[in-house]
């Protein structure tokens, strides 16, 4: 275990402060901008198709670097504090930088109008856009700079754990596979640190290409690039950059859950296999994404199909296998932390399985372009990660005992949990009902009963966000509380551990 | 023989090849694209490194100069990939050899600083100066309108091609420095 003095823990401590009221701040504002999305879409508001799609871009780019930023940070903490000694002045360097990025993004986005989503669509930011050129520029070097800043960041971890462990084929646990005993134990969240990462780095090499790319195009506007490879650089890099949210949520799954239970959650030979067939899987079951392209190889179709059937399995059996083995009759009390990571757990379950069903070409070719989509990845998202990052936000903020006494907390965690689910749900029900995703509003559909059903919808689903937002603040107030008072819970916690 | 001899030998080679790089040989390599941005260039970098290797073995550069150098060989390698400049370098021979310096003093510095930055920044500036190459040649290969009135679309393609190449290479050997620092058992 890592010796810290307290100055360091102080210091650690501090880091992760500024990143949980980064998030407590961020992450309700673009809450408000789904708000108002859903809000037109239910006909209540009228935004207009430009502001719609400004809102939408700045909440799927927003949300989407926030949440992996968010999860990031947290597994830096723990590494940090009780596996290796990370350098602070890095991880200070990141998040300035992504601060650079994020208000980049927000001023081309608010300001500049800039609306091509978070995928881009290459090449219509370019042709014939409805938003000045600048904001295009801006928006493309803002994602360089957010692109770079994790690269660093990833790379400080990668290369600090694999100091510390002996090599990146230690880092992978390869040694268990072996017959010879094993010096020294890899912690889970070691390696599922290492899986994580690695294939990100990867794929913000992908990500830098096609955003080179992109500035080429903005300063000559003649050129046109092969919009097949523009299309699957940019969703192997956005697929890669969600999978590995997930992952570094779960890598502090597993360290902090056997707090609770009591029981050791050891690396060994099945979770070693299981989660390098994953580090294979993430890089490319990405294909699914592009099922809608006749251009592309068939082969590549099937082999996203396969790739993602089989992505499902290892980590995602494995790891829901561990966490019922954990809870079972342990007589652990439920407090909000392992019920977040189990809710989490759930989120991230229901979210995978509707990935593998939109995963199936055949299924894909009716779902692709319904609200199925935002359905599936605002599961583990909202009623995944989300949770993750809360169990994480209250075990950082309030000791064990504050954690099962925390009426108010829970309240909040409760509201939260129904609301998202049942925000979620109206994303399923548009999905079955051929309600068609990325639509401003659903007024211009031929067929009324689309439009009446999508409407109706939408105004639920705005309903269910302002609980979300109720259940979000309360939770927010009850963090902010414990983790603004002179003595914390992190300083008990990192003596615990 | 002693290490100031060795340096010495070396540095008058370095010397004399990129005399004759600059001079007698200036106008066969500035004849094609591919010769003059494939070759030329990468050979006036390489004398660079030559020399860099063993005369700023012993000094130490400290982190923001070691951030400042990145940035100079960045903006420098991006200067020399525009059409303008290149365009420039092909037509006034003197401007031509602020690029030969311009490119010697980038491997020359480069060199040092790769050598003792810290491993984050060396992979990141390794990997964007892999895209960087990458993308330049797709943008080549891509664009169907001379950009280089001093060459033709012909050569302009094949430099695109090569570059790309160039590109893959360099990304592998970026990919090869990371998971190999990784192994390392340190």
């Amino acid at each position: 275990m890592l010796q810290l003095s307290p100055s360091e823990i102080k210091k650690n401590r501090t880091f992760i402060k500024v990143w949980t009221i980064t998030f407590l701040v961020v992450f309700p504002l673009l809450i408000v901008l789904g708000l108002l999305m859903r809000m037109n879409q239910g006909e209540q508001i009228n935004l207009g198709m430009d502001k719609f799609y400004v809102l939408m871009t700045l909440h799927g780019l927003g949300m989407a670097g926030l949440l992996f930023s968010t999860s990031f940070a947290a597994l830096w903490y723990l590494l940090g504090t009780r596996h290796v000694k990370l350098n602070l002045g890095i991880g200070y360097f990141v998040y300035f930088m992504i601060l650079i990025g994020v208000i980049g993004l927000t001023y081309s986005t608010l300001l500049g109008k800039f609306g091509a989503g978070w995928y881009l669509l290459y090449p219509l930011p370019f042709k014939n856009a409805i938003w000045p050129a600048w904001s295009t520029g801006l928006s493309i070097v803002s994602l360089i700079i957010l692109g770079v800043a994790w690269l660093i960041g990833i790379l400080h971890v990668l290369y600090t754990l694999a100091k510390e462990y002996g090599g990146l084929t230690n880092l992978l646990g390869w040694q268990y596979l072996g017959k010879k005993q094993v010096k020294r134990e890899l912690p889970p969240v070691v390696m599922i640190s290492a899986i994580s990462l690695i294939p990100g780095v990867i794929a913000y090499l992908a990500g830098a290409v096609f955003l080179v790319m992109f500035l080429m195009q903005y300063f000559e506007p003649t050129l046109t690039f092969n919009m097949l490879l523009m299309k699957n650089l940019i969703f192997f890099f956005g697929h890669t950059l969600v999978n590995i949210t997930l992952y570094c949520c779960l890598g502090w799954v597993y360290a902090l859950l056997p707090e609770y239970t009591g029981r050791k959650w050891e690396t060994n030979k099945i979770l070693v296999y299981a989660w390098n067939a994953t580090f294979f899987f993430i890089i490319f079951a990405y294909f699914h994404h592009l099922y809608m392209d006749f251009a592309q190889p068939l082969g590549l179709q099937y082999a996203g199909q396969l790739a993602s059937y089989f992505s499902a399995v290892p980590a995602t059996a494995v790891s829901m296998f561990g966490v019922i083995t954990q809870v079972y009759h342990s007589k652990m009390k439920w407090s909000i932390v392992p019920l977040s990571f189990l809710i989490g757990v759930a989120g991230w379950a229901i979210g995978g399985f509707a990935a593998v069903i939109d995963a199936t070409i055949s299924v894909n070719t009716i779902f692709h372009n319904t609200m199925w989509v935002p359905g599936h990845f605002h599961t583990y998202m909202l009623g995944g990660v989300v949770l993750f990052i809360f169990g994480f936000f209250f075990y950082l903020s309030h000791t064990k005992e504050e954690q099962e006494k925390d009426i108010m907390g829970k309240a909040g965690f409760w509201l939260f949990v129904l609301a998202a689910h049942s925000f979620i749900a109206t994303f399923y029900t548009g999905g079955v009902n051929s309600i068609p995703r990325r639509y401003a509003d659903y007024k211009g559909i031929p067929i009324e009963s689309t439009h009446l059903i999508g409407a109706f919808l939408a105004r639920i689903a705005a309903i269910c966000i302002i609980f979300v937002i109720i259940g979000f603040l309360i939770m927010t107030v009850s963090i902010l509380i414990k983790l603004t008072r002179k003595k914390t819970a992190v300083m008990e916690h990192v003596q615990n551990s | 023989m002693p290490a100031k001899a060795i340096n010495i030998i070396l540095n008058l080679a370095v010397f004399v090849l990129a005399w004759v790089i600059s001079f007698p040989m200036n106008e066969w390599f500035s004849a094609t694209m591919p010769r003059h941005q494939l070759l030329q260039l990468p050979a006036m970098l390489l004398l660079g490194i030559i020399a860099g290797l063993r005369s700023l073995k012993h000094i130490t550069i400290s982190f923001p100069w070691d951030i400042a150098i990145l940035i100079f060989i960045m903006a420098s390698l991006v200067f020399w990939m525009l059409p303008r400049s290149i365009d420039a370098a092909v037509i006034y021979p003197a401007f031509n050899r602020v690029m030969h310096l311009n490119m010697l003093a980038a491997g020359f510095l480069g060199i040092t600083v790769i050598r003792q930055t810290i491993f984050e920044i060396k992979i990141a500036f390794m990997a964007m100066v892999s895209v960087m190459v990458f993308v330049a040649g797709i943008t080549l290969i891509t664009f169907n309108i001379l950009l280089c009135s001093s060459f033709n679309i012909d050569q302009q393609k094949e430099t695109g091609f090569r570059l790309i190449i160039a590109g893959i290479v360099f990304a592998t050997g970026t990919l090869f420095t990371f998971f190999r620092s990784l192994g390392k058992k340190i």
